[in-house]
């Protein structure tokens, strides 16, 4: 038979003090934990859609991302070896390059106000580029015209830097000084291209004083394995090097990756504190009652009844903390900012996540505190569950 | 037998809670000065580059656009009394990659004639100046650098470049520079970079950043706007920052970990003040008619609010200590160098930073014992001693 | 050997309890001189106990006076009477009291800590102090390794062992056996008998009353009646 929960219930009461700091010690470590959660989920979202096995990026070789590549115009003409592998454009009947340049602008950040600031990538493509890039889609105005000085602005950037809403313009060229207009807005889905503003191929290339690509992305044919195609690049009649493009920004992900494993690190030791925490609570509270559970004992209740009771009022205090712990994750959010920006690994640009309280990392949360306290209550859970009746009731 | 024993034998009474609350006081503290650590570190770095009293000027837009190294006439050009300009540096990035290996070495070029005078804090001696200038291949290695890569004075070292043109070059190590602020870079000759740019067939005369050399830090506010309104509407605008403003912004593209671990900080605070908190409050609640034994006896008032005050703080710190002493030296046998770049290459284990560190961890436990200690003060000795 | 009378005039104690007074002490007289063994009895809430504690210090009368020896307790501020405490009065308990964690002799020294005093010479008046209580060979036993008479010796040697005037007992037999009571009630005869320490024990139990030399009754606050035993001195007894 089990004891009724308003038994539990009512005892986190008794011992008021103890209770509210041991809740406080759990919010706290939830806090960063479903932040924690939070930087993971967004990380990983951006990255699952970026997983198209068929679009190819070439770079020069040796290079490790498309900031420090170069490839000349003569250099990417090699690239036509590749014609058979490459997917066909439906109305032109040419295959699916495109030849893409990527500088840096430096922009203001909306989450201080602008008191600092981050290098967003511009990347120059020609009009293949959205069909190679197929997540693309504008959202918002329409689609930037070659030897225009328009450009069009990612989702994502668009609500985490000043000044990249539509009709704004944005100063672009070597030396700043020319303003393209922002005709419209797109989403890749939630990929990392969505930290980009994208603009005309030519203009930009002119306008930066470039004559080489920064890189050409591949559409493939479906027939073909990117990993023969990444040999073939890799060859010796191309000599270039490429990466499919969830190879690609998983790498760029690296950085974001070991910062958030730092975190991870700190959060699990925490975590550890945590359980200990409540281990200490749930021992003093044994203590306290132990003449109490001499006598639920007497009255036919098993050493399980008391230790599961025991445990159940661990997670009753973990989930409290847990919950307190999670608004207040949402709180800071609100008031300090969801967004969160990292340089890639090697891009030396932005890339921008959205940090958001999910119904699920809410559950996952809670999930991992109720695990806690159940660490933390077995040891006096079991010790509940041995007291020994005739000595406990004959103590003072 | 002392006080000091009697309060000692209390929190032997207990010893599962004493082991309890210490270590989870010492999981967080040991957190706690790791992050301390790093933000102290980045202080002490950014403090001592701000008596450096050096300016960054680089593209507008961003530093990856080059400027033309003319500028640095220019800037000298705003004043040839030299009253407020001691010495301008032009930089190149370089990105010297180890061969066969993906580890980038933050590698500039600076200016060879000035680079001695505008990095006082690299540490050139004569000698090393004068093996500086006779040798374009040469270099100087921040110990950073040098500990993990095993480079020694005389050392010849190749490196390959990580930005077009991606040109190979071979090195002569004439100084390991021993500063914390230039633990992680390493410098070599600009000349030395644009003649061998020039025989690639690319052009050389470009640097992404002059790093100039103030004389005072008036001259350093002037000069920052002197300068960028000087090249205001050329095609080659600059922009001008102190040091600090200038590191900031790497740091934080970098996810400002030290924000980070500021935050953490503060969150480990909390924590431990809540773990000792609860302690003292179970234990003085449980031990409330031994106190009022104690004042029967003749202890006045303040002694046990001593006792109690005094169990705190010796839970706290030896609690701290656990904590600290393990982290310290786990960061001092692996020091986290060895991964590279600044902010968390920074992370390096300070006086400052272990004794701010115990610090806290005594605040704590005069804080969580303070509570329990005043209401040990006020105990009512009638009252505790009737209650059953 | 130090012992002191004790004199109380007129003395009243009001306890509030939701703004509701509860009177216990009613203007009570009553002298003890020094010397003297004082069983205290009376039915449960006539003020026996909150007696010994205005007369230990514990407490402050609402009005009325408490002499004791030299020292009138009313015009003593708490810092005064804690320090007075220390030097002149010993408490024993009906729980003993002990602290669990220190031994035997630690827990006599205890009050000694007080005083400035060499640690030597502490050592012996522990010694001393448990000695005579009878347990000198049990000074590096804690209270868990000890009987509860045995437990209420030490708590008696950590009474005397600051050589008080009074020693004030309260219910100092209440949690003991019938054999054991007499051992401890035998031992305060000697401490007064002996030592000539004043003292006052609260107790509902007769047969402990008569190991007093009086008794002094107590009813909702006011003195009822005194009597005078007929007990031998155990000096005579032996």
């Amino acid at each position: 038979m089990a004891l009724p929960l308003s038994y539990n219930w009512r005892n986190l009461f008794v011992r008021r003090t103890t209770t509210a700091l041991t809740i406080l010690v759990i919010a706290a470590v939830v806090g960063v934990l479903s932040w924690m959660l939070g930087f993971w989920t967004a990380l990983s979202g951006s990255l699952s859609f970026a997983q198209d096995q068929h679009k190819l990026i070439v770079l020069r070789q040796a290079s490790t991302s498309e900031t420090n590549s170069a490839i000349p115009p003569e250099e990417s003409n090699k690239l036509s070896q590749l014609d058979r592998e490459v997917a066909l454009d439906p109305t032109s009947g040419q295959p699916l390059k495109s030849p893409e340049m990527i500088v840096q602008v430096s922009l203001p950040r909306m989450s201080d106000g602008g008191r600092t600031r981050a290098n967003v990538a511009v990347r120059g493509l020609t009009d293949d580029g959205f069909k190679v890039h197929r997540n693309v889609r504008i959202i918002e105005g329409r689609a930037f015209q070659q030897g225009q000085l328009e450009v069009i602005v990612g989702e994502s950037i668009s609500r985490q830097f000043i000044g990249l809403k539509m009709g704004d313009t944005l100063d672009l060229g070597y030396s700043g000084n020319r303003g393209y207009k922002i005709v419209g807005v797109f989403s890749a889905g939630g990929a990392p291209m969505e930290s980009e503003v994208w603009g005309p191929l030519t203009t930009l290339m002119n306008a930066y004083q470039r004559n080489a690509y920064s890189s050409v992305v591949l559409r493939l044919d479906d027939k073909f394995n990117a990993a023969d195609v990444i040999r073939k690049v890799e060859g010796p009649t191309i000599q270039l090097t490429a990466q499919t493009e969830a190879q690609y920004w998983d790498a760029q992900a690296k950085n974001v990756r070991t910062y958030l494993f730092i975190v991870s690190g700190l959060v699990g030791v925490m975590c550890v504190a945590a359980a200990f925490s409540i281990a200490n609570t749930m021992y003093s509270s044994v203590a306290a009652r132990s003449r109490e559970f001499a006598m639920l004992r007497t009255i036919g209740f098993s050493g399980r009844a008391i230790m599961v009771s025991i445990m159940i009022e661990a997670v009753f205090l973990s989930v409290i903390g847990g919950l307190l712990g999670c608004a207040g994750a949402y709180i800071y959010l609100q008031i300090m900012g969801r967004t969160k920006d990292m340089f890639g690994a090697s891009t030396f640009t932005t890339m921008a996540f959205e940090i958001s309280m999910t119904p699920m990392i809410v559950v996952y949360s809670l999930g991992a505190v109720t695990l806690v306290g159940l660490l933390g209550a077995l040891t006096p859970g079991i010790r509940a569950a041995k007291i020994r009746v005739v000595e406990a009731l004959r103590e003072a | 037998m002392t006080i000091t024993y009697v309060l000692m034998q209390n929190l032997k009474r207990n010893p599962l809670r004493s082991t309890l609350t210490a270590v989870a006081f010492a999981l967080p503290m040991g957190i706690f000065v790791a992050a301390i650590s790093m933000v102290v570190a980045l202080i002490r770095i950014s403090e001592s580059n701000q008596q450096e009293l050096r300016l960054a000027t680089h593209h507008k837009t961003t530093i990856i656009n080059m400027l033309p190294e003319g500028h640095r006439m220019k800037i000298e050009g705003l004043d040839p009394d030299r009253k407020r300009i001691r010495a301008v540096c032009g930089m190149r990035w370089y990105g010297g990659r180890v061969p066969n290996s993906q580890t980038v070495i933050q590698s500039l070029a600076a200016d060879a004639d000035t680079f001695p005078i505008v990095y006082t804090d690299a540490g050139m001696t004569p000698a090393d100046t004068e093996a500086w200038m006779k040798d374009r291949t040469a270099c100087v290695v921040g110990y950073g650098i040098a500990e993990q890569r095993k480079w020694k004075v005389g050392d010849r070292i190749t490196l390959d470049s990580s930005v077009p043109p991606y040109l190979k070059l071979d090195f002569n190590v004439v100084k390991i520079m021993r500063t914390e602020s230039r633990a992680n870079v390493m410098y070599f000759r600009r000349d030395y970079l644009v003649e061998s740019l020039k025989s690639a067939g690319v052009e050389g005369g470009l640097c992404n950043i002059f790093w100039i050399k103030c004389a005072d830090v008036p001259s350093m506010r002037s000069l920052q706007d002197d300068i960028d309104s000087s090249f205001a509407n050329s095609p080659n605008e600059t922009k001008s920052e102190d040091e600090l403003a200038f590191a900031a912004g790497f740091i934080q593209g970098m996810g400002n970990l030290p924000g980070l671990m500021q935050a953490m900080a503060i969150v480990v605070v909390v924590i431990i003040a809540m773990v000792a908190g609860n302690t003292m409050m179970m234990s003085f609640r449980e031990r409330s008619k031994e106190l009022a034994v104690f004042k029967a006896i003749g202890f006045p008032s303040r002694r046990i609010f001593g006792i109690v005050l005094g169990e705190s703080i010796f839970l706290a710190m030896f609690g701290a200590m656990i904590g600290i002493v393990p982290t310290v030296i786990l960061l001092i046998s692996f020091p986290l160098r060895q991964f590279g770049f600044l902010p968390i290459a920074s992370l390096e284990v300070s006086p400052m930073a272990v004794g701010l560190s115990v610090a806290i961890a005594l605040l704590v436990g005069v804080a969580a014992g303070l509570w329990p200690a005043y209401q040990a003060l006020k105990l009512n000795t009638v009252s505790a001693l009737r209650r059953a | 050997m130090s012992s002191a009378d004790i004199e109380i005039k007129k003395l009243k104690k009001v306890y509030y309890k939701d703004k509701m007074e509860i009177p216990v002490l009613a203007g009570l007289d009553l002298s003890i001189s020094a010397g003297e063994f004082v069983a205290l009895m009376g039915p449960s809430g006539s003020g026996k106990s909150t007696l010994l504690h205005l007369i230990g210090g514990l407490d402050t009368a609402t009005a009325g006076s408490v002499r004791v020896g030299e020292s009138l307790l009313e015009t003593m501020s708490e810092a005064q009477l804690t320090s007075w405490r220390s030097r002149h009065v010993g408490f024993i308990f009906q729980m003993y009291h002990l602290v669990p964690v220190l031994t035997a002799a630690q827990n006599v020294e205890l009050p000694l800590l007080l005083f400035k005093m060499k640690s030597s010479e502490r050592k012996e008046r522990v010694k001393t102090a448990l000695t005579i209580v009878g347990l000198g060979d049990r000074m590096d036993h804690r209270p868990n390794q000890l009987s509860g008479g045995q437990e209420q010796r030490v708590a008696i040697a950590r009474a005397i062992v600051t050589d008080p005037d009074v020693i004030l007992a309260d219910e100092p037999t209440g949690d003991l056996d019938a054999k054991t009571s007499e051992e401890i009630l035998n031992l305060l005869n000697l401490l007064n008998e002996e030592f000539g320490k004043t003292i006052l024990m609260v107790t509902h139990d007769p047969k402990a009353a008569a190991h007093a030399k009086k008794t002094v009754h107590l009813e909702k606050g006011q003195l009822e009646r005194e009597e005078f035993s007929n007990r031998q001195p155990m000096a005579a007894a032996r």
